[in-house]
């Protein structure tokens, strides 16, 4: 039996989130009760962990953004900052795969000043690349709320995550990486706060509140307590603009790119060349004006002539 | 179409204008059709953007949970949106996210409490926070100091209000003052005219004829002064108690001179200060000092 035992860990590993495949099971072969047993409800382990890193030259504000999020999430691992853009993409992996995790969350910080979130599942998962806006960490003090640290969070969607693939994809993503697991060993009982993604604008908006509702026991709302219900912001909040799906993780086949996205540096560029065209326009309309005048010339004025002597 | 047309050719004087002038205003010409709107620019890679959508399933079939994992795992709740929100309204915006997260809640909690989970938090469980408790006492502070600037802001609009309001009542009163002072004028100059008009002949029997307010002004003053003598010149003091002796010499200053009682009697030439030999230097009488003059 505890060879068995065994057997069945080391097969069960890699493949906890795929319940239903259990080809290899035939030493329990003669035994009828029990698979099928296992095969139709099989115990279902969340066994993710998230790595959250860094690139280097990252400002303070997104900084203790990423503090923010490991604070967020008791099933992470936090780890150093990493360098070498070059092949950052197989570093990484070697990473994850070094620290055990299923999946990562790496905050890429360019030119200090646009903040990218690749979003990663670790084998051979799709990976996300965002650009992350608007950003207010937990420490601004218009956001009061508090809540436990490492309780799990109820995850609220709108009803547009369903309607594309794209969408369908990240959301699934977002629910392995954000929902805290349910029998980790940091996790607190109690459900006190609530993540909310929405899409709004081709973005996805992050907003994290804390429940405070009326009651007396632990396991029932009081009665009209649901009306009296209350969500204070705890923070953080940031915005997501989805640039590109990966096939695999860092890289791989691009899936998916967002048409309307604009990188910074773009922007950035536009805007001066913007402001230099000022000198050249002012040149150009001079020029105009000449050619205007040669071309139309002015009546010959009757007083030209008279205050020369 | 015609009207096109001319547009078309001026737009071409206008380019070949511009090749003539030099090639910072080609650069400029192009930069500024791509700033003008920007959706226009970027709508032509949008047809070269890869959208896979097979893919896509496919991957997210490969990371997928197994369907029937149990709700408790996943908890997550889905809102449906009404209508469109505009990301530039603030308000707006943030008010769809808050009622998003609030019916959110009531339907996880309301699933949360069927499955019989306990899932609130007692109010004597102490644990970590997401926030030290020296960060939360500073957000205390700063929404202290909130509440009082408003508060003070209020007060001061209250005193202003009152300001007035008393500036009113107390117009009012010195109006009424001089008119009561006149009337009880008038009233004695009536009198005398009335008493001249009847010769003087009335006794000193005979009653006055007061007005009810002449009587009313005859009253004691209101400012009362029980205990107190009108006579008395030390103002009252000198009956009060107290057995030390820097509150008997305080005591004797104030019945001496009066405590803001009687006004303008800083020093009088009464009989007790003529009697009083303490303001003088005893020694100055004495012999031994008289004979060395």
């Amino acid at each position: 039996m505890g060879k068995k035992r065994k057997h069945a860990e080391a097969s069960e590993a890699p493949k906890e989130e795929v319940a239903q495949e259990r080809p290899k099971r035939t030493l329990l072969g003669w035994k009828d009760g029990v698979p099928e047993k296992q095969n139709s409800s099989p115990v279902f382990r969340n066994r993710e962990k998230v790595l959250v890193t860094c690139s280097r030259r990252i400002t303070y504000r997104y900084r203790h953004l990423m503090l923010n999020v490991v604070s967020l999430l008791p099933h992470c691992k936090k780890d150093s900052k990493v360098e070498s853009k070059e092949s950052k993409g197989a570093t990484l992996n070697e990473l994850i795969e070094l620290r055990n995790c299923s999946s990562c969350l790496f905050f890429e910080c360019r030119k200090q000043k646009d903040l990218y979130l690749w979003m990663v599942k670790c084998p051979s998962g799709p990976s996300v690349k965002f650009l992350v806006n608007a950003v207010h960490t937990m420490e601004e003090l218009k956001l009061t709320g508090n809540h436990l640290k490492g309780s799990r969070p109820l995850l609220t969607f709108t009803s547009n995550f369903d309607k594309e693939p794209r969408w369908k994809l990240i959301k699934e993503m977002i629910v392995q990486i954000f929902g805290t697991p349910k029998d980790q060993r940091k996790v607190k009982p109690f459900h006190d706060h609530v993540f909310v993604f929405s899409i709004v604008d081709g973005h996805i908006w992050f907003r994290n509140y804390q429940i405070s509702v009326p009651h007396n026991e632990t396991d029932k709302v009081d009665r009209g307590g649901l009306d009296k219900l209350t969500l204070v912001e705890v923070g953080p909040r940031f915005c997501l603009n989805p640039i590109k799906i990966f096939g695999s993780s860092f890289g791989g086949p691009t899936f998916y790119e967002n048409p309307f996205y604009i990188s910074p540096n773009q922007i950035r560029a536009l805007e001066k060349k913007k402001k230099a065209g000022k000198y050249s326009k002012k040149v150009k309309a001079k020029k105009r004006r000449k050619m205007h005048e040669l071309s139309n010339p002015l009546e010959p004025d009757e007083f030209a002539d008279l205050w020369k002597d | 179409m015609v009207a096109l047309r001319g547009k078309e050719l001026q737009v071409n004087e206008e380019e070949l204008e511009d090749s003539n002038v030099g090639d910072v205003d080609d650069e400029e010409f192009e930069s500024e059709s791509e700033s003008e709107p920007e959706e226009v620019a970027v709508s032509e890679p949008a047809k070269n953007a890869v959208y896979n959508k097979e893919a896509l399933l496919e991957k997210l079939d490969d990371i997928a949970w197994p369907q029937n994992v149990e709700w408790i795992h996943k908890l997550t709740v889905d809102h449906a949106v009404d209508q469109e929100v505009d990301v530039n309204d603030d308000l707006a915006r943030e008010l769809a996210f808050y009622t998003q997260a609030l019916d959110g809640t009531r339907q996880a909690f309301e699933k949360l409490q069927s499955m019989g989970i306990p899932f609130l938090r007692p109010p004597d469980y102490y644990a970590e926070m997401v926030k030290s408790d020296a960060h939360m006492l500073k957000v205390k502070g700063k929404l202290l100091v909130e509440k009082k600037k408003i508060e003070e802001a209020e007060e001061r609009k209250k005193a202003r209000e009152a300001k007035k309001l008393a500036k009113e009542v107390q117009a009012q009163k010195t109006k009424e003052r001089a008119k009561r002072k006149k009337e009880d004028i008038e009233s004695v100059k009536r009198w005398r005219k009335q008493r001249q008009q009847s010769g003087f002949a009335r006794g000193k029997d005979e009653e006055l004829d007061l007005s009810p307010d002449e009587e009313k002004s005859f009253e004691k003053s209101k400012k009362r002064r029980t205990g107190v003598a009108p006579g008395d010149r030390s103002g009252g003091f000198r009956r009060k108690g107290g057995n030390e002796k820097g509150r008997k010499q305080r005591e004797f200053r104030e019945a001496k001179f009066g405590h803001g009682g009687r006004k303008g009697m800083k020093k009088q030439n009464t009989a007790e200060s003529t009697n009083d030999f303490k303001g003088f230097n005893k020694d100055k009488f004495s012999a031994s000092k008289r004979q060395k003059k």
